[in-house]
């Protein structure tokens, strides 16, 4: 067995489909959370600006209702069975707020294995983001080599770090900044597992 | 089919500049077709297969993945400065226990691509000489049977064409060329195939030529 430590982006690659964006369509503010989203995936906006830009348009939402929408939100169930499968070696890694994930997170079993953006609620409205993850800072924690596994320009630098760095684009395209850096690239759900398992 | 465990990594990371083309070698359009989905038709029945890619890494991915989604790419960032070997190094890591290493800028007769998959054991191949400035093999005959016991750029009876099937847990290091890491582990059986490599436009020509021909030699 490998000491390997297994890291995972949340959106696009544990999950089937974005979830902000997902959230943004039931609320029918759809197309500007896409542009948002795809001017972060091309890295015109940094991470940060981008992630408050998309909490700005959701937080008249209440968190309640958000929460409960991203616990629905489509799975890559192979991705999730590895993960549960091997829990004490995996973490999710996502920029995504606590108060947002929280029934997605429970529902997987990852409760104490993720790494996240926290916010404060009041009422059942969003009060104030916290902080936000910094998946740079996230790895350079870890004393056992790692894998990460991710799709977006947030991902970068913790796949850069990886002892293997995989970009996964089963969901959507890999961002740019991850081709240049990432030791293996799939778009398959089932390769992606497949090489998983020979890393374990 | 053979039942051995293989995966299969077709080096595509490198830069082609000889062959003024504009595109890395192994998008390579023959008859209409680029050179990586000629070895990819021909591979569908294997599981694990990988394209090292470098030089226009997108490009390659997104014409692999067009025709098959299941391929585990892997990068060779230093291709300007690593050889062939690097990129199978890279490959061979976590592969299964053999590994069949081809290059992408080559042509092979397909019926002799399915008696490389037919084959269980190691080899190394070779063809009869065609290029400028090849590297040979040295070959000897034991029991009936071709081994390769040295490459040489001197003498030998067969070109040297990339192609090697061998265990992954003697390629797992190297920045030169394969041959180089072959080296140490021979002799080995040989296998005799036919391929054309394509360096040079007028190996392109030829390489066309060869294809339009059916895989036939013969002037037409």
């Amino acid at each position: 067995m490998s000491k390997l430590i297994f890291l995972f982006d949340l959106d696009s690659t544990v999950t089937r489909e974005e979830i902000l964006p997902a959230i943004a369509n039931r609320f029918g503010i759809f197309e500007q959370m896409r542009q948002v989203t795809e001017s972060t995936m091309k890295g015109e906006i940094p991470f940060k600006q981008s992630f408050l830009q998309r909490v700005e348009l959701l937080k008249n939402i209440p968190v309640s209702e958000v929460c409960q929408l991203v616990s629905g939100i489509k799975l890559n169930e192979k991705v999730v069975e590895f993960i549960q499968k091997n829990k004490s070696r995996c973490y999710i890694v996502t920029g995504n707020l606590d108060i947002w994930i929280k029934g997605l997170i429970e529902k997987i079993g990852m409760e104490s294995h993720t790494f996240c953006s926290s916010a404060l609620v009041r009422d059942d409205y969003l009060q104030d983001v916290i902080s936000i993850v910094d998946k740079n800072a996230v790895v350079s924690q870890m004393l056992l080599p790692f894998v990460a596994v991710g799709d977006g320009n947030n991902d970068a630098e913790m796949i850069e770090a990886a002892e293997i760095g995989i970009g996964y684009g089963g969901v959507r395209n890999i961002a740019p900044s991850i081709l240049s850096c990432a030791s293996h690239a799939v778009y398959s759900e089932e390769r992606l597992v497949e090489f998983l398992q020979r890393l374990i | 089919m053979s039942n051995i465990s293989r995966t299969v990594i077709i080096s595509c990371a490198g830069m082609g500049n000889r062959l003024g083309l504009g595109s890395t070698k192994a998008l390579v359009e023959v008859e209409g077709k680029p050179l990586i989905i000629r070895h990819l038709e021909m591979l569908d029945g294997e599981k694990d297969v990988r394209v090292v890619v470098g030089y226009q890494a997108e490009k390659v991915i997104e014409v692999v993945k067009q025709y098959r989604k299941d391929i585990l790419f892997v990068f060779n960032h230093n291709y300007r400065s690593t050889g062939t070997g690097a990129s199978v190094a890279l490959a061979a890591r976590y592969a299964n226990k053999y590994i069949l290493s081809l290059d992408g800028d080559l042509l092979i007769h397909p019926e002799d691509m399915k008696r490389i998959l037919e084959y269980d054991g190691e080899f190394v191949s070779g063809g009869v000489p065609d290029s400028d400035d090849p590297w040979m093999l040295q070959t000897y005959e034991e029991n009936g049977k071709e081994y390769v016991s040295a490459f040489s750029k001197n003498a030998g009876s067969y070109e040297w064409n990339g192609i090697t099937q061998i265990q992954s847990a003697k390629m797992l290091s190297g920045t030169g060329h394969v041959f180089q890491m072959v080296e140490t582990y021979l002799p080995l059986p040989f296998m005799e195939l036919r391929t054309r490599e394509i360096d040079t436009i007028n190996d392109y020509e030829r390489a066309v030529n060869w294809v339009r021909n059916h895989y036939s030699d013969e002037q037409v």
